[in-house]
């Protein structure tokens, strides 16, 4: 969190969080602050909730801004809409801490353009399960809405990753809403949210340090419990007996690479032919220990994924969702990418400024190295 | 069509044949399980790369319509070109074909002969495995570009442009200011006086501006540059209109020339703009437009105190040039003022030049002393010193001429980068050797002549000139065709995602962004086949040609069996 | 058709002829699920020293992939490998066949009666209340095995009639393996392994009461599909919780293509073709396509759709994928009399072409 806490102004107050927001998109709209905005609405079945890019005001009265599911991360409909072509229209979208995070490392793959794009955020409680939704809808979005109204940050309802979760508020987005117990509060965290706030003609003056404070209580709730489930998955996943077994009943789908956010390759390396062996080799493999288990090299999918996209991981939890056998992927990858990241003392998502490691080249680094390279120099010269 | 594979043992001399098996080799090539519905051709010869050896390798590819091509021989480093050369005289497609190392990696290294023998086999049945994998490749040929970018109009770049110019060969001659000639035409005059040099440069810079061949840019900058020699892909910018102009060469000359290090800079002056404390090529200027030196109070200076190598401890070298123009400019003032003191405050005395000691002997003579220090300061014009046997003095005088040390033109860095070329220590761009190739840099076709890699005066920057043109008028010849590298790097287009991690390590700016179709595509004449980009790309959407791979799996599968 | 009947029990009876096949050198391996000692799950295995064998458990309730899938990217091999799997995973590897993407001659096919599988996320949350046991009984007493998958308990092609050997399981007796050869060249294979091998053909009457009961809930759910709507209304209604996650696509055995033509460059419109089509409809839901990639892929492959309910299976928002793509495929491959999977030599309608088709509109 930001040392300092922007100031806020005032939308109105917290039973009317729908009304306030849908009324402040309709004026944006209105007044050409904007042109199109990004919001969740309920699919035709009623039982999920799907991305919808609204330009005709009148739809917005159907739209949900604080859907209690994240069935599809918002960065991949941010990413269909900007990966190429030019902007005609000035769009804001309202999307989860983690989704603004995931579009982030987005822009760095050069998926993403933030061109004409307003991130907008607020304070998360959570998503609910969303297999536990769609068996009971109409329950879990009366449950969803009370803890949304309370600002019930722990509830236990929320997907697992939700409540470890430690970015769950002010993040790299341009505006952000407090939605505070006094009420509802925009705050800009950039030149494009001060440009917003401005053409809203809207006057930041409220302190917004009291919520801050109590947001941070949460937090360090989140961080115990973070603590916790490192310390458990440290466990299962120690050694490569380990790791196995919590992988073991895999079936390969790759569901989980798909739903992530950051793995943007249209052809996973784990399924491209690199990988296929023709039947000849099946058998010298299946010789060497006796048998050759299907699919093949599940394990290698898992720990190259890891490699490819950890130091992006926002912990989002799309991929425990989305597997079929119910793995804990997020824990296990959550964990991994905090030690990642820490060893190169990057933080995914915090900031489209800081360069991604291990893709960034940098002609000064390992120092140590370069005197090395220095007395080899010396010593050649080249065809006169 | 049934593969045909030849496999040519070569017994290097003694150096193979005397540490392996070959015949058991043969026979347990010609009798490998998984090669058995493939014909196989072993054959052994004692030096492959021989003038016979390579006559007798094509007649056999030639007569036994062979579809693929192992050579079990030395090091690639050492004949792959070899051999891809004998199959050019063939029906068989040099990519076809793949060397295997038998000598530095297996006879060399494995003292029991059983034991390598064996690592043979394996090694051949690996590179077997892999040849089968290759793909048909064609040469390309570009037409060699002849043309040359000089990138610095001063004395240097101005020789080389009347040098290269031609009716087969345009020169396009660029320079950041708004006028041509460089430092020399802020000079009074040159030390050796045979003739007026000065004229001779200026006639130098009317006769390029008449030449038709040299295309002048005057304002203009270095904007881009990919490619190798002969094939370079510049854009130029106007510095007045931002506008660009893009064109091909086939060389590139850095004649940037110098800058000289701020009096401040120095760490031995202490002076304000009211004390007559000048550089020599201010009074150059001086000297230039009103023939005198007069103080700036516009009265003579009654004693005149010179100090070389300012700032030559800091910046760690000699800069060559100034003690022979302090000299010069003593000789000026003496001419000027014959009574006045004028003192020359010395640490060495460095007289390269086959006229300095005249002109050396011919100031003492007119009475210039010359005080050789160990240290000193400059307060305003007055001179404090401590000369090597440790005795301390003072210098009172009222104009201090300095020489300040010459260090890279401004920039330098930049236009390093831009070109893809090394500096040295000093931030002068680096020669390819200090002493056996003095004018080449790091960067093929890319030469440095004059003060822009390290001081030069102006009979250094002629000669080096002259060499660089020498040097391009023989390697970049009009007409002439170069193959650029056929084993380069290629997108697949269905499965990139536009990324851009491939075009980031590219160091040859050889993988380019297709903005309408968000992906990345490679310029196949500039790539030289590194293979940075496959192995950065995370979902193997870039592929080496010749490298592909399953060519490199089935190479290993036998290898680590 | 040859039958045997081995008095051991089942899974003991097909090891040991496995094993047999192995030692003779006839196969270079057994392809079946498996479990080994110490693990919790079951998936496939290619085993070649028989001392693993007695690991295979080949008839065991569970589908990880649809073998058919599977076997479909052996490439062409020097020996034969016995593969034990599911009659609809029998009857898409015919389809892949089809497709020129399976080899049949890699393979001695076994197949069985199939009760059905579990669906996988019950499987993974380790199998409570007996339900292992429960699905044994009720298979070994000729009757429908309760909390299988959707697609199980309307399948009316559990038992296979092309496959190199079926083996009897529902309502068989575990303690002895009825096995019924198809082929004179597998019945050659077992020739020395000391199994009785006799003239008999495979009696479906014993089926009977399952196959009623099959086709009664086949009504059932297909009827349940159409009161959700019928034409793109009803597609939408459907396929409205669908996440895009292309499972579906991923562990279908039919759907063989490298990159979906949906997951490529040509879906991938930019910025500028978006907002004009925002521009008309006034809202647009992102990643857009959502139902067309299901339409595109029906139109692609639901001809060769065998009903595997793998689709169904791994679909994360609990879309009755199989259900539809069956119901679509069933009924429009009925209009060209062909059934996937019946016979490798009848050629998918769409993908054939003939010079002398429809002739009433020549006229």
């Amino acid at each position: 969190m930001d040392k300092q806490t922007p100031q806020g102004v005032k939308l109105g107050p917290k039973e009317k969080q729908k009304e306030i927001i849908i009324s402040m998109f309709k004026k944006a709209i209105a007044s050409e602050v904007i042109d199109t905005v990004l919001l969740p609405m309920k699919v035709p079945s009623g039982d999920s909730y799907a991305w919808i890019l609204i330009k005709d005001k009148s739809f917005l009265d159907k739209a949900e801004p604080f859907a209690p599911i994240m069935p599809i991360n918002a960065a991949h409909a941010i990413k269909r809409l900007t990966r190429k072509g030019k902007a005609q229209y000035k769009t804001a979208v309202l999307i989860r801490p983690c989704e603004i995070r995931a579009t982030v490392e987005l822009v760095k793959l050069n998926q993403v353009c933030l061109d004409d794009v307003l991130l907008m955020t607020y304070d998360c409680i959570g998503a609910v399960p969303m297999d536990d939704f769609i068996k009971n809808p109409e329950i879990k979005e009366k449950e969803f809405a009370s803890f949304q109204a309370s600002g019930e940050f722990n509830s236990a309802c929320m997907k697992a990753v939700c409540g470890f979760c430690t970015d769950f508020n002010r993040t790299s987005s341009d505006i952000h809403l407090s939605l505070s117990d006094r009420g509802i509060f925009i705050s800009s965290n950039s030149c494009k949210g001060d440009e917003f706030i401005k053409n809203s003609r809207l006057t930041p003056d409220e302190d917004l340090s009291d919520w801050t404070k109590k947001l941070e209580i949460i937090e360090s709730v989140r961080e115990t419990k973070r603590k916790q489930v490192f310390a458990q998955t440290a466990g299962e996943t120690d050694g490569i007996v380990n790791f196995h077994k919590i992988f073991e009943s895999c079936i390969g789908c790759h569901n989980c690479g798909s739903v992530c956010p950051i793995c943007y390759c249209r052809q996973c390396f784990f399924n491209s032919s690199v990988n296929e062996q023709n039947s000849d080799l099946k058998i010298i493999r299946a010789e060497q220990k006796g048998a050759l288990s299907f699919p093949n090299d599940k394990i290698m999918f898992h720990i190259g994924r890891l490699t490819h996209m950890s130091l992006s991981c926002v912990s989002c939890g799309l991929c425990s969702e989305a597997c079929p056998v119910n793995i804990p992927v997020a824990n296990v990858f959550s964990y991994v990418a905090a030690q990642t990241q820490t060893a190169f003392d990057y933080k995914a998502g915090k900031s489209t400024g800081d360069a991604l490691p291990m893709r960034d080249y940098r002609s000064e680094e390992l120092g140590e190295l370069g005197e090395l390279v220095k007395s080899v120099d010396k010593q050649e010269g080249l065809n006169a | 069509m049934i593969e045909k594979i030849g496999i040519f043992l070569c017994e290097c001399g003694p150096n193979i044949a005397s540490k392996v098996d070959i015949d058991k080799i043969a026979a347990d090539i010609s009798a490998l399980e998984d090669f058995k519905d493939k014909e196989l051709v072993v054959k052994r010869h004692k030096l492959l790369c021989s003038v016979e050896g390579k006559k007798y390798l094509e007649d056999e590819i030639k007569s036994n319509n062979l579809t693929h091509l192992v050579c079990a021989a030395c090091s690639p480093r050492d004949h792959d070109a070899t051999f891809i050369g004998v199959c050019k005289k063939t029906q068989l497609n040099p990519y076809l074909y793949t060397i295997v190392n038998i000598r530095e990696q297996c006879a060399w290294v494995t003292p029991d002969k059983a034991e390598a023998t064996q690592k043979a086999v394996r090694l051949i049945h690996s590179g077997m495995n892999r040849v089968l994998y290759q793909e048909e490749l064609f040469e390309k040929q570009l037409e060699s570009n002849p043309d040359v970018l000089i990138i610095g109009a001063g004395i240097a770049g101005v020789q080389a442009a009347l040098n290269l110019a031609s009716k087969e060969r345009t020169v396009y001659l660029i320079d950041r200011a708004s006028e041509l000639g460089g430092k020399t035409t802020r000079l009074h005059g040159l030390m050796t006086e045979q003739g007026s040099s000065l004229n001779m440069i200026s006639q130098k810079i009317a006769k390029l501006s008449k030449n038709p061949f040299i295309k002048v840019f005057k304002s203009t900058i270095l904007e881009s540059i990919i490619g190798f020699q002969g094939n370079f892909e510049i854009v130029l910018k106007d510095l007045n209109n931002n506008e660009t102009y893009e064109f091909m060469a086939g060389a590139v000359i850095i004649a940037t020339g110098y800058d000289l290090l701020n009096a401040k800079k120095t760490d031995c002056f202490n002076f304000t703009e009211e004390h007559d404390v000048r550089s020599g090529i201010e009074i150059e200027a001086l000297m230039s437009a009103q023939k005198r030196v007069l103080k700036k109070n516009g009265k003579a200076p009654l004693s005149v105190g010179i100090i070389h190598c300012a700032g030559r401890e800091k910046v760690g070298y000699c800069s060559k040039i100034c003690c022979n123009y302090l000299i010069k400019i003593s000789g000026y003032l003496r001419t000027m003022y014959p009574e006045i003191p004028i003192i020359h405050y010395v640490r060495d005395l460095c007289l390269p030049t086959k006229d300095s000691q005249s002109h050396y002997k011919d100031a003492v003579s007119e009475k210039i002393e010359f005080q050789y220090v160990k240290n000193l300061s400059v307060t305003g014009e007055s001179v404090k010193f401590t000369d090597n046997y440790g005795k301390t003095g003072t210098g009172d005088h009222d104009l201090i001429i300095y020489a300040n040390a010459v260090i890279p033109s401004p920039g330098s860095a930049e236009l390093a980068k831009l070109l893809n070329v090394d500096l040295d220590e000093f931030g002068f761009v680096k020669e390819a050797h200090l002493k056996i190739n003095p004018v080449s840099s790091s960067g093929d076709g890319i030469f440095a002549i004059g003060a822009a890699h390290g001081p030069a005066d102006v009979a250094d920057s002629i000669i080096q000139a002259k060499a660089a043109a020498a040097k391009i008028s023989t390697q970049l010849i009009p007409g002439q065709k170069i193959i650029p590298e056929i084993r380069v790097a290629e997108v697949l287009e269905a499965y990139c995602t536009g990324c851009q991690t491939c075009l980031k390590i590219c160091k040859y700016g050889a993988i380019y962004f297709d903005e309408a179709k968000a992906v990345s595509v490679v310029n196949e004449a500039v790539c030289r086949g590194c293979g940075n980009c496959v192995g950065s790309c995370p979902s193997g959407s870039i592929r080496s040609k010749n490298f592909t791979n399953p060519q490199l799996f089935q190479e290993v599968k036998e290898a680590v069996r | 058709m040859h039958k045997a009947v081995i008095n051991k029990d089942r899974d003991t009876a097909v090891r040991e002829m496995a094993s047999y096949l192995l030692d003779s050198g006839r196969i270079g391996g057994v392809f079946s699920l498996k479990k080994f000692k110490g693990s919790e799950s079951v998936d496939y295995g290619l085993i070649t020293d028989k001392g693993l064998l007695e690991y295979i458990h080949p008839f065991y309730p569970v589908m990880p992939q649809n073998a058919g899938q599977t076997l479909s990217k052996f490439t062409k091999m020097t020996k034969p490998v016995l593969a034990i799997i599911r009659p609809c995973e029998y009857r898409a590897f015919v389809e892949t066949v089809k497709r020129a993407q399976g080899s049949p001659d890699n393979f001695i096919t076994v197949t069985y009666t199939c009760g059905g599988v579990i669906p996988l996320a019950d499987h993974a949350k380790g199998l409570k209340n007996d339900v292992l046991e429960n699905y044994n009984k009720a298979v070994s007493e000729g009757k429908n095995p309760q909390n299988t998958r959707e697609n199980c308990r309307r399948c009316e092609n559990f038992y296979p009639e092309n496959s190199d050997i079926l083996v009897s399981v529902i309502g068989a007796k575990k303690d002895t393996a009825e096995i019924f050869i198809n082929n004179d060249k597998t019945k050659g294979l077992l020739e020395g392994s000391g199994i009785t091998i006799t003239k008999g053909t495979f009696d479906k009457a014993g089926l009977k009461n399952i196959i009623e009961e099959r086709a009664t809930v086949k009504k059932e759910q297909f009827t349940s599909i159409d009161k959700i709507g019928k034409g793109l209304n009803g597609l939408v209604e459907i396929f409205g919780r669908c996440i895009g996650c292309r499972g579906c696509n991923s562990v279908c055995p039919i759907c063989y293509c490298t990159q979906c033509d949906f997951s490529s460059s040509n879906f991938d419109y930019n910025r500028t073709i978006i907002e004009k089509e925002l521009e008309q409809k006034g809202a647009l839901r992102l990643p857009p396509d959502t139902v067309f990639f299901h339409i595109g892929r029906m139109s692609h492959m639901a001809f060769s759709c065998v009903g595997c309910g793998q689709c169904s299976d791994v679909c994360p928002a609990g879309i009755p994928v199989g259900t539809v793509f069956n119901k679509a495929g069933e009924a429009v491959a009925a209009e060209f009399d062909f059934v996937p999977g019946r016979n490798v030599e009848e050629k998918i309608p769409v993908m054939m072409y003939k010079e002398q088709e429809f002739p009433e509109m020549g006229e």
